[in-house]
């Protein structure tokens, strides 16, 4: 591979996307978890649920504040790296990610300094409603950035002239023919992350015999917000597949590892490839007899489709979509196994008690964006050689920048990601290690803090700023 | 209607305020890096604590309302400016995450309130650098950048980055007056007595500069005989104010006395580049997108753009008065 101008554009966007959509998942997860949190804790009253809220509001703050950097380099970068792409594409596009500062970033920023800091300044109430409103923001965001990612897979709504786009109905460019299974397969993966977290904690606290209230109370909640999740998933899922076997037969086709126009029949389901795309071959293949026929369509002799349908020079890389596939579904067939495991272990009252399972969902922590990051390499990688499908290629995109200059840019970012990123594990683990504060000393029963800490900060206040006029 | 010159109306207000909001957060910033003592510093970063973000997010607003509305604008604009917006996003970034790591230990604190202070600053110079970039002319052939990327570090980009450190410093200065406890006050004081003037005085010598050496300037001040001089005494005036005001004016006079000077200052660069949108070179009709797409975002701004700053101001509604000593969250 030369490392030529494109090349290094698409290294740089590559990398600063995949590490941004880390930190916005956790943050959609844990919004609404925190929301539903606050919201059981206004309705009970139960110590645990503020004990829970406070713990994951440090996480969440971190996860926030780097997801709010790292996404502003994307909204410079679609310009930075590929500014034929953005000339090509701002009319359509553009207004999408308007719409998405205007509805949603402006909201969640509003607010999240309420939600964050303005537990002793506002009563009870305006604190939830703070809550809830960071929470819609981040799942409006993220409608607005599915519409215009699935413009991108599945363009509609507009027409070509003369190498620009104009846009002819904002409706079919909005609600593009993949943005609305796209979007809530997005959403529920971005729960399901923080479901996972949120057990992992807590399993980890019981195996260790700490905290047990905090501890099982996140279980519970975690897997059984977790089970109904990824049934709902693999539901999606599917339908999504069907959806994109019709807008993007080449990714598809690239997914599922066959080369030949027509696999042999019965096909297997390939679980380890070697592809060989010079040669239009797999120089290994590793699968399940009969599944493939199976799985995909629904017969036992059922013939799937190979890359060789699709001309040379519009074939993604088979390696990079087989296995974003593979990972993606694997992890969400083993989400799957601990949800139904769950259901069985909680039936035979043993859900906090098996340490079997206790140590499962603690390996599974991280399933949920290890899912969602290998997710997003099979829609991008797939939709290659193209970023906008079918309309406009990569290579034609990208930004009259020197390659040496993208290089050093490109290394610039990898240090300093690196160090948001061992940062922010470094402070998360410590916050876990360090375990929930003990909220009884922090609330009153009454629910309301405001009455209780407003006078003496105002008194502190009045003092402060007498002292400054002497 | 006008739809181009609505839109670019609309990126010229997301601009203005992100300049003065953001302008006064990253003044604080740069200010950090000028204090002595520990709890100062605590107590500085707290007063921008709850209501940051908002600020930062009309430099998106900016940047997409061009990318929607001027897309050619934005395609040769990004690119030109590649190395000081590549600084200044990563800058940013450490700045950012410096207010949520910061707070999570006390052992290492200092250092991250250095990163603060200097992604602060960097932030700033790389908004100048650009500014001076734009006013000295950015090469376009056939629609596409044709320059270098270091272009943007010519004498003239060099000295506006100083201007508007220095002016953000100024804006920060009067926040704090505001927001700050006495020691503070005592602090914001004395950087406004010192900041003003050097403003003023960089700035002149900025312009005088950059008149010098860009002929649509000139030509600018023979198209605008009265409104930029005017401007500029107004600014002088704003400026002499800020400089002496007695102490017995309400602490939120000095912050309104910078917004004022700042904004009779953007105001001035526009009446320079308009009707461009890339400065003597390429004009917002020649710039902007097709009027499907000007008219949907124009509908959003219009509808929105009010509830954004009603609940914007009710945040900072909720955070009035000085900033309480052990921070926000006790």
């Amino acid at each position: 591979m030369r490392l030529d101008a494109s090349t290094l554009a698409r290294i740089q966007f590559a990398f600063t996307v995949s590490f941004h959509i880390i930190f916005p998942t956790i943050s959609i997860g844990l919004a609404s978890f925190l929301a539903v949190m606050e919201g059981l804790w206004l309705k009970t009253k139960e110590e645990v649920y503020l004990q829970i809220y406070r713990f994951w509001l440090n996480i969440f703050a971190m996860a926030f504040g780097v997801g709010v950097v790292t996404g502003l380099v994307l909204s410079f970068e679609f310009g930075l790296g590929f500014s034929r792409f953005a000339q090509i594409a701002g009319p359509a596009i553009g207004p999408l990610i308007a719409y998405e500062v205007l509805t949603a970033f402006f909201l969640e920023a509003g607010f999240l300094g309420i939600m964050l800091f303005g537990f002793h300044r506002v009563g009870p109430r305006l604190h939830f409603l703070a809550t809830c409103l960071v929470a819609s923001g981040t799942v409006i965001s993220a409608s607005w950035i599915l519409a215009a990612n699935s413009w991108m897979q599945t363009p509609s709504g507009i027409k070509v002239k003369d190498g620009h786009i104009e846009v002819v109905h904002w409706l079919h460019v909005v609600m593009n023919p993949s943005w609305g299974v796209r979007l809530p397969h997005m959403i529920s993966a971005a729960y399901l992350t923080a479901c996972f977290l949120v057990s992992g904690v807590g399993a980890h606290y019981l195996l260790q015999g700490r905290y047990p209230v905090f501890a099982r109370k996140s279980v519970a909640i975690g897997t059984t917000f977790a089970t109904v999740l990824i049934a709902g998933q693999v539901f999606i899922g599917d339908i999504l597949y069907g959806t994109m076997l019709k807008h993007q037969p080449s990714k598809m086709q690239a997914a599922e590892g066959f080369w030949e126009t027509k696999s042999e029949s019965p096909a297997p389901y390939y679980w380890v490839i070697v592809p060989d795309q010079q040669h239009q071959r797999n120089r290994f293949a590793f699968g399940t007899p009969y599944l493939g026929s199976i799985w995909l369509t629904h017969s036992l002799n059922g013939t799937v489709e190979g890359l060789r349908n699709t001309p040379r020079n519009q074939q993604p890389i088979m390696g990079m979509v087989f296995y974003g596939f593979r990972i993606m579904y694997c992890t969400a067939m083993a989400m799957f196994a601990v949800g139904i495991s769950s259901l069985w272990l909680r039936w035979k009252g043993r859900l906090f008690t098996s340490p079997w399972f206790l140590r499962i969902l603690v390996l599974m922590t991280p399933s949920g964006l290890v899912a969602t990051l290998a997710g997003w390499y099979l829609a991008e990688t797939g939709r290659q050689p193209w970023v906008i499908f079918g309309i406009l290629k990569t290579v034609d995109a990208i930004s009259p920048v020197p390659a040496q200059v993208l290089l050093s840019s490109l290394i610039a970012f990898v240090c300093i990601y690196s160090v948001f990123m061992g940062a922010f594990l470094y402070f998360t683990l410590g916050l876990i290690q360090r375990g929930p504060k003990d909220e009884s000393t922090e609330a009153n029963s009454s629910g309301s803090l405001k009455n209780a800490f407003q006078s003496k900060i105002l008194a502190r206040v009045f003092d402060t700023s007498a002292t400054g006029r002497r | 209607m006008d739809l181009p010159l609505l839109s670019a109306c609309f990126a010229a207000l997301a601009l203005t305020l992100y300049g003065l909001l953001d302008g006064f957060d990253l003044g604080v910033g740069t200010l950090l890096l000028l204090q002595r003592c520990d709890s100062s510093r605590d107590h500085t970063i707290d007063s921008i604590t709850p209501t940051w973000d908002g600020n930062e997010t009309w430099l998106v607003m900016t940047g997409i309302t061009l990318f929607t509305a001027f897309p050619i604008a934005y395609a040769i604009l990004m690119p030109a400016f590649y190395l000081p917006l590549i600084i200044m996003l990563l800058a940013l970034g450490v700045r950012g995450v410096a207010f949520e790591f910061r707070v999570q230990m006390s052992r290492y604190r200092r250092r991250w309130d250095l990163a603060f202070g200097i992604g602060s600053v960097v932030t700033s110079y790389m908004q100048g650098l650009i500014l001076g970039g734009l006013l000295q002319g950015v090469a376009i052939t056939n629609g596409e950048f044709s320059g270098t990327v270091f272009d943007a570090f010519r004498p003239l980009p060099l000295l506006t980055g100083v201007i508007v450190v220095v002016g953000y410093s100024m804006l920060g200065s009067g926040w704090l007056y505001l927001k700050g406890n006495a020691e503070i006050l005592h602090f914001s004081l004395k950087s406004l007595r010192i900041g003003t003037p050097a403003f003023l005085l960089l700035l002149s010598l900025g312009g005088l500069y950059a008149a010098s050496i860009q002929p649509g300037i000139r030509m600018a001040w023979v198209l605008h005989p009265v409104s930029l001089p005017g401007l500029a005494v107004l600014m002088i005036l704003a400026g002499g104010f800020l400089t002496l005001f007695p102490r017995s004016v309400n602490a939120i006079v000095p912050l309104i006395l910078g917004f004022a000077v700042i904004l009779f200052g953007m105001t001035s660069v526009a009446l320079i580049v308009f009707p461009n949108i890339i400065p003597f070179r390429l004009t917002l009709w020649d710039a902007a997108a097709g009027s499907a797409s000007q008219t949907f975002l124009l509908v959003g701004a219009i509808f929105v753009t009010p509830i954004i700053l009603a609940y914007s101001a009710f945040a900072y509604w909720i955070f009035r008065g000085r900033t309480p000593e052990n921070g926000w969250v006790e």
